[in-house]
């Protein structure tokens, strides 16, 4: 019998360093890794502990994970310490990713704030090898400081490709920076969408989030089509430890995106 | 159906101790508790608990602490557990069980722990022949007898035992010790079935005053984001007690240290009670408030295990209620729940 709780080996093949506080970690995992788009892993440091990441690469290559990582605590400050060549472990997938077959033939909005790009590339590589799919992507990004913007080098390469547009802002304006000034939110104002057809995936930090669903909802989104990262202390990933749950629902297992409409009237859901 | 008289009973405890490790209720103090029992020195006969133990059974396949993984992984897999004998289980005690299975067994993921040990243990239950003032096993539904997940139950019957097998396994105990056995006497069946009528009423009787109507889950899921719950856990001193006490809770936190040259994982029994259980990256903690948390665990037990997992996550033991701190009765809760409205001052997100 399998143990779900012990991590399976994987080497760190390169550390590509996104900001000062943001790195992507390149792994080989022991063994191929099949995930969906939006599934997490645990990744695993050995002696210090677990946390729970998406991976920002592609679904379409298990045998090579990328995974995004913000200097936040513990678990993380020792991810960040790692050099190649190093051995973690890792987890997974848990959860049931984003809601894929729901794009199909839709306008699609992503909204992401921070380091909460890094989920939605691994949907942005799924959408993007499936030309066609979404009848359109539209990215919408906000971050603090320019300096504090992931992936920079690849916006060119996303906004080139047909029916994919991208925004970014950052909060306040800033030596240099020529782009949108302001929150997300202000990025989802005025869009050439129709609300009432096209479907929202967001993920960021709970309290843009919050206003991110309240503005898509505002402008004619139904609740029902804008989907939420919901972020939790997940640690088993197989829905028994009893941390994740909004409601009834077991983030890890049933998550960890959910729509606004499932969400909005538990309370503290949202913070 | 056989009869088994009580110093046959230990004789049979003490042959299976040569194989097994097993478990009895022991006395300590004035209680009664689950202790392993003296291959070289088995006692004359196999105290006798007429309800529950105070401990949760949980505790013998979901152990407070054990290391779940080492890195790097072990080339060999565990070796098997030494295989078990418990005796003591009630009704209540499988019914817990049997949520446990659900969660720790019966789905995708597996704990291989409490598999192999379930699976090794055999489990000798019995009748209640009393109940203790906390006792509410029918408001949940259930009867003080045990009804499935044993392998032998004995029933008390005129100084000795009457004994059925659940399983195969406990088919062919039995049958490897007809030495043991005697044909039960006439009318054995139905005396059996009166005394455990006579203790059921008796255990419904004791509950009359806490009347309730409604099915829990509606109680308590009317109440989601009501200030109700600031007036049930006004006494509460978030002791956690009511959790570790409870055989159906299982929360637990994985912690992970250097071990060696290597490191391991650890399961520890957690509870929801505890402020920091569910805090997040940063410190934000999503349950901050007592009465938050309070309604978790509630919500927990009667809504959404129901949802999840088909059954509700409480079997009317009453270890929660003997052991709480601030004097908690669930029984109460339970039937204020259903009776009493304090609206709402919760922050939900309505439009
Ligand atoms: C589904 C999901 C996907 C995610 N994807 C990404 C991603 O792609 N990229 C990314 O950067 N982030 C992601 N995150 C967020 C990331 O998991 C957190 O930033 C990370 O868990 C922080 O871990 P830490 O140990 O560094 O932080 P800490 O703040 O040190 O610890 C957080 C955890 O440790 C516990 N803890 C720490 N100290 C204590 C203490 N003293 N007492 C009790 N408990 C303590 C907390 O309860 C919590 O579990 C994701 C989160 C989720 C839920
Ligand atoms: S909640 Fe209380 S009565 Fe119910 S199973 Fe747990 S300890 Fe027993
Ligand atoms: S046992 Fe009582 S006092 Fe202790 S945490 Fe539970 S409800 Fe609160």
């Amino acid at each position: 019998m399998g143990n779900d709780f012990e991590p399976l080996p994987a080497r760190v093949e390169e550390v590509v360093v996104e900001t000062p506080t943001i790195r992507t970690f390149v792994l080989r995992p022991a063994a191929p890794v099949p995930f969906r788009a939006g599934q997490f892993l645990q990744l695993y440091v050995p002696g210090v502990g677990e946390a729970p990441f998406t991976p920002s690469s592609s679904p379409s290559e298990p045998e090579r994970l990328e995974i995004t990582v913000l200097r936040a605590g513990r678990v993380t400050a020792a991810l960040h310490a790692l050099r190649a060549g190093e051995e973690i472990g890792v987890r997974g997938p848990f959860g049931r990713g984003y809601p894929l077959a729901r794009l199909e033939g839709r306008e699609v909005v992503v909204v992401g704030g921070g380091v909460g790009l890094a989920p939605l590339r691994s949907l942005l590589h799924a959408l993007f090898e499936r030309p066609g799919f979404a009848r359109r992507v539209s990215i919408k990004y906000g971050a603090r400081a320019p300096g504090e913007l992931c992936f920079r080098r690849q916006y060119a390469d996303w906004a080139a490709r047909p029916g994919v547009d991208f925004t970014a802002t950052i909060d306040r304006p800033a030596e240099g920076w020529t782009g949108r000034v302001g929150l997300v939110t202000t990025l989802l104002d005025g869009m050439d969408v129709d609300p009432r057809t096209a479907c929202a995936l967001s993920c960021g930090p709970e309290v843009m989030l919050r206003f991110v669903a309240r503005k898509l909802v505002d402008v004619g989104f139904p609740a029902e089509s804008v989907f939420l990262s919901m972020n939790r202390n997940m640690s088993c990933g197989m829905g028994i430890c009893g941390r994740c749950n909004v409601g009834s629902v077991f983030l890890c297992r049933d998550g960890p995106d959910l729509s606004y409409a499932e969400v909005r009237h538990v309370p503290y859901a949202l913070g | 159906m056989k009869r088994i008289a009580a110093p046959a009973l230990a004789r049979l405890a003490a042959e299976l101790a040569r194989t097994h490790d097993v478990f009895v209720p022991l006395a300590a103090g004035d209680r009664l508790v689950l202790g392993r029992l003296d291959p070289a020195a088995p006692p004359a006969a196999i105290p006798w608990n007429p309800w529950r133990l105070s401990e949760p059974l949980k505790s013998i396949w979901f152990p407070p602490g054990r290391v779940l993984a080492r890195w790097p992984r072990p080339a060999a897999p565990p070796a098997p557990p030494r295989p078990r004998a418990l005796f003591g289980a009630k009704g209540c005690d499988l019914r817990a069980v049997s949520c446990l299975d659900r969660v720790l067994r019966d789905h995708e993921f597996r704990d291989p722990g409490w598999c192999a040990a379930r699976e090794s243990t055999l489990v000798v239950a019995g009748d209640c022949t009393g109940a203790a003032d906390s006792c509410f096993c029918t408001m949940m539904g259930d009867l003080p007898h045990p009804r499935d997940l044993f392998d032998l139950c004995l029933s008390p019957l005129e100084g000795g035992f009457l004994v059925e097998a659940g399983t195969e396994r406990g088919e062919r105990l039995l049958a490897g010790h007809g030495d043991l056995l005697e044909e039960a006497p006439p009318g054995a069946a139905e005396r059996r079935a009166e005394a455990r009528e006579a203790l059921a009423a008796r255990v419904r009787k004791g509950n009359e005053r806490f009347p309730v109507r409604d099915p829990f889950e509606k109680s308590v899921a009317k109440h989601e984001g009501t200030a109700i719950w600031g007036a049930l856990a006004a006494t509460c001193v978030e002791c956690n007690a009511c959790n570790i006490a409870c055989p159906t809770c299982h929360c637990f936190l994985l912690h992970d240290l250097p071990a060696g040259e290597g490191a391991a994982r650890l399961r520890l029994w957690d509870s929801c009670f505890h402020a920091g259980h569910a805090r997040m990256a940063g410190g934000l903690t999503p349950r901050l408030q007592l009465t938050e948390r309070f309604r978790n665990h509630y919500h927990h037990k009667f809504v959404s295990f129901p949802r999840n997992w088909g059954v509700t996550a409480c079997t009317g033991c009453g270890r929660c209620v003997e052991a709480c701190m601030g004097r908690i009765d669930k029984r109460e809760c339970l039937h204020r729940l259903e009776t009493r409205w304090i609206p709402s001052e919760v922050p939900a997100e309505v439009d």
